[in-house]
């Protein structure tokens, strides 16, 4: 998911960035962990220091990784796999393993992620970039499905019509 | 005096070979290693799949043969480093990757082209160790890359710090393989074989490509050629060209010749080879440095560590005022004590963050002895010094 | 002064001259094998369309493997110990086009060089395996071998061998080999027949040479190679004999590795349009 990601701003936006994922001590218990850093200049320290977006897709995920959000940084949950939200977060909700099992299988659950996270984002970064990036990172077989699944995930959360902040991602 | 070794600029051939295209990709370092030497000329990969390093083989072997090259995975990483022998001794540009405890393994063959001067590039992908250790990353094979081979023999080893690096180091490692006839280690961490970044490939016919020299470039006939003769980096016959080199591991004379052994013709050969390397370290070595006019401390690193040396500098001067040079040693060795101390005049303290307890800090500390005050080494084990540690580390080090 | 034929292979003048006398001890099989392997490689060179410098030696460490260090006026690598058949294989994926031939004693082959033993006739690659089987370590002191047969006093079993041997033509073809025989150093004729046939083989080919080692078995040579051929059979006869079986164990041609792989680059190429 990550890749995509990055791909979709540096490939199809030309911005910088840098995706590291990690699977050291942190991915006992099932967590692992995947990083994007953009920004419009260099990049130097390749992980995030603290982030300004958390995915969190599992409930032991928010709680170890909680600790690296800013202060104004928000989280994108799955409410049905993360139950226990401290209050003080800015959180989104988008219900990614039902959408994706409505759409017909479990592993489009991160293209729902990726369409929920377009439109956290859309101030920083096209839909199409992203749509484009799903496209070339999918199995060619795959891409009407998971493409169907973004926009179920770009849907919630435009709909859930919260006030998305603009921000920029530091680094 | 080394001669001008062969350039080609040229990317001929029957096969219609799929070079990536120049411009902006977004690629994991691993693939940007192996696309940089499909662009250097790569024709054989051996290899033996060990985490973290089995990407750049998985990749290889897809791309290799559709440039016409020929990949193999071999039974163990001994057979792989030596099919690299094999292969170079053949003509072909040949590499292989493998990580901490292959790389162990691979000593023997690589102390073998040392003494034969085959060139050969491996690709240490580092973990931490020791034993299976770990599948993180590490800087732990530091002192390994120049000592872990039996004998004297130097060698060339390059530390990649970006994905960027891992394209154009490739290309520079292959180049300076058969520039001086000799294997050539691109040490990476697991670090920066997996992160996945921006690469800009240049147009391909603006990469300068060196290929070995050759007995015939310089009219020398089959009938007076001398394997280890004629300069200090010999040409090299490649098999099949009537040549009938003779490649041999024990002490040798110029012309290969192991049976009129003495104590001359041994230290002969070691210090011409030594001589060949470390004697023209500045030739070969790289250092990149930024805000060194005028700073009272100075830091070195590497590899990836010297991503968060940059940003932890630049944050030390710009947040904290203090007045801290950035040096990166691209090349680790031949180690370039000399250009290091030309950049150096003098300061307080020289920090060293190192993903080990503390390697290339000695070669350092004896460089700049008398131009520091002391140096300090900053040890991460498992993972990537985060840059809070390094300021931390830095404002300690400087306000006491 | 009458001159020995094969001399014309050996490096005896010109700047890399002076290598001989060669290393090898009086009377040590090793020099027979360096003398029927050129006469094999001499025929084959005299055939329409085989140049000289197609051939490349290899070898690894060893009395054997010193045939190929630098007394051959080829190509050749003298490599590691065990690890002739990887070079080999390595020499093959840059130029398939190339005539390998390997020497290798038994302790080379089957000790240290037994993994890689196995997998290069596995992947039927196109060298030639030459091995001298004098069924100990020659270079350094005359030690057990994997190919010493059990009860055998050496200086590292001052007691008897507690080990059996390999039948290293059964290992070769069990492997895979394409191409296997044995014979020794009493039989020339038979040899370079072996050896030529190996060459001309689209595939691994191993050739074992039982050999003799006079200075630590403590013989002669005469009464060795006399010994030789009074322990071996022809392979036709050996049913009903305790004997050492000799011929050609195993001819069955299958597709090579580079054969193989030329398919793929072959099919990639084709995709790109």
């Amino acid at each position: 998911m990550g890749r995509v990601l990055g791909a979709a701003f540096t490939i199809h936006e030309g911005i910088n960035s840098v995706n590291t994922h990690s699977y050291g001590p942190e991915s006992r218990g099932g967590s692992c962990r995947s990083e994007v850093v953009v920004s419009k200049g260099e990049i130097y320290y390749p992980n995030v220091r603290k982030a300004d977006i958390l995915v969190a897709l599992s409930q032991p995920a928010l709680d170890t990784y909680k600790r690296d959000l800013k202060e104004e940084g928000i989280v994108l949950i799955d409410p049905n796999s993360v139950k226990d939200v401290p209050k003080s977060l800015v959180c989104y909700g988008v219900p990614a393993m039902e959408i994706a099992h409505s759409v017909g299988n479990v592993k489009y659950l991160n293209s729902v992620v990726l369409g929920a996270l377009a439109a956290l984002l859309k101030s920083m970064i096209k839909k199409e970039s992203l749509k484009s990036a799903v496209s070339e990172n999918v199995p060619p077989k795959t891409i009407e499905k998971n493409l169907e699944a973004f926009e179920k995930g770009w849907t919630h959360i435009m709909n859930a019509n919260m006030a998305v902040a603009e921000y920029e991602k530091e680094n | 005096m080394v001669e001008a070794a062969v350039k080609e600029k040229k990317y001929p051939g029957n096969f219609r070979r799929p070079y990536i295209k120049a411009g902006r990709h977004y690629l994991e370092g691993s693939e940007a290693c192996v696309e940089g030497a499909l662009v250097a000329g790569l024709k054989v990969y051996a290899g033996y799949p060990i985490t973290p390093a089995s990407e750049i083989m998985e990749h290889a072997s897809r791309r290799l043969p559709q440039f016409g090259g020929r990949f193999i995975q071999m039974e163990d990483e001994i057979s792989a480093a030596c099919a690299l022998i094999g292969a170079s001794w053949a003509g072909a540009k040949a590499m292989t990757a493998t990580s901490s405890p292959g790389f162990s393994l691979m000593q023997e063959a690589i102390s073998f082209s040392i003494m034969t001067e085959t060139p050969l590039l491996i690709v240490d992908v580092q973990r931490p160790g020791p034993g299976q250790g770990y599948i993180t990353t590490s800087q732990e094979d530091v002192m390994q890359a120049r000592y872990g081979h039996h004998g004297e023999g130097p060698i060339i080893a390059l530390a990649p710090s970006s994905v960027q690096d891992m394209f154009e180091l490739t290309i520079e490692a292959f180049n300076l393989s058969e520039k001086w006839r000799t294997p050539v280690l691109l040490m990476v961490e697991e670090t920066v074989a997996h992160l996945r970044e921006q690469l800009i490939v240049p147009e391909l016919d603006t990469i300068e490509l060196i290929k070995r020299k050759k007995p015939q470039d310089l009219n020398i006939s089959p009938e007076t050629y001398l394997p280890y003769g004629h300069d200090i980096v010999p040409p090299m016959a490649n098999f099949g060209e009537g040549y009938n080199i003779n490649h041999v591991g024990l002490v040798h004379s110029e012309d290969g010749n192991v049976s009129n052994y003495s104590l001359k013709v041994h230290r002969e050969n070691i210090d011409r080879l030594h001589q060949k390397i470390e004697g023209n370290v500045n030739e070969i070595a790289r250092i990149e440095s930024q805000f060194l006019d005028d700073c009272d401390h100075v830091l070195i690193c590497y590899g990836s560590v010297a991503r968060t040396g940059l940003e932890a500098v630049k944050e030390v001067r710009e947040v904290h005022g203090i007045k801290i040079g950035f040096i990166r040693l691209v090349t680790l060795w031949p180690f370039p004590e000399e250009k290091l101390r030309s950049l150096i005049s003098k300061v307080k303290n020289v920090f060293v963050p190192e993903m080990n307890l503390g390697m290339i800090k000695h070669p350092i500390t004896e460089a700049l002895r008398d131009k520091c005050d002391r140096v300090i080494s900053i040890p991460e084990i498992g993972a990537l010094h985060s840059p809070e540690k390094l300021i931390d580390q830095i404002i300690k080090g400087s306000t006491c | 002064m009458l001159k020995h034929p094969m001399l014309k292979y050996i490096r005896e003048e010109g700047p890399a001259g002076k290598r001989l006398p060669f290393i090898l001890c009086p009377g040590c099989g090793a020099g027979q094998v360096l003398n029927y392997t050129l006469h094999a490689v001499d025929e084959i060179i005299n055939q329409p369309g085989v140049k000289k410098e197609d051939f490349v030696f290899i070898s690894g460490i060893g009395c054997s493997s010193r045939l190929t260090s630098h007394y051959l006026n080829f190509d050749s690598g003298w490599t590691l110990h065990g690890r002739a058949l990887p070079v080999a294989t390595g020499v093959l994926l840059a130029n398939p086009k190339l005539k390998v031939i390997v020497f290798t004693g038994d302790g080379d082959a089957a000790a240290i060089g037994g993994n890689h033993f196995i997998h290069a006739f596995r992947r039927n690659i196109n060298i030639t395996v030459i091995c001298v089987n004098n069924g100990l370590y020659g270079m350094t002191g005359g030690q057990v071998a994997p190919t010493t047969q059990p009860f055998t006093i050496t200086p590292t079993t001052p007691y008897g061998n507690v080990e059996e041997a390999f039948d290293l033509c059964k290992l070769a073809t069990v492997a895979g080999a394409s191409y296997v025989s044995r014979w020794t150093t009493a039989h020339p004729f038979q040899t370079i027949k072996a050896i030529k046939k190996g060459i001309a083989n689209k595939g691994a080919s191993f050739i074992e040479i039982l050999s003799q080692c006079p200075v630590h078995e403590h013989k002669t040579p005469v009464e060795m190679i006399n010994a030789l051929k009074g322990m071996t059979v022809s392979i036709d006869k050996s049913m009903n004999s305790n004997k050492i079986p000799v011929g050609e164990f195993h001819f069955a041609p299958r597709p090579e590795w580079t054969e193989r792989y030329e398919a793929i680059i072959e099919k990639c190429n084709e995709r790109i349009s």
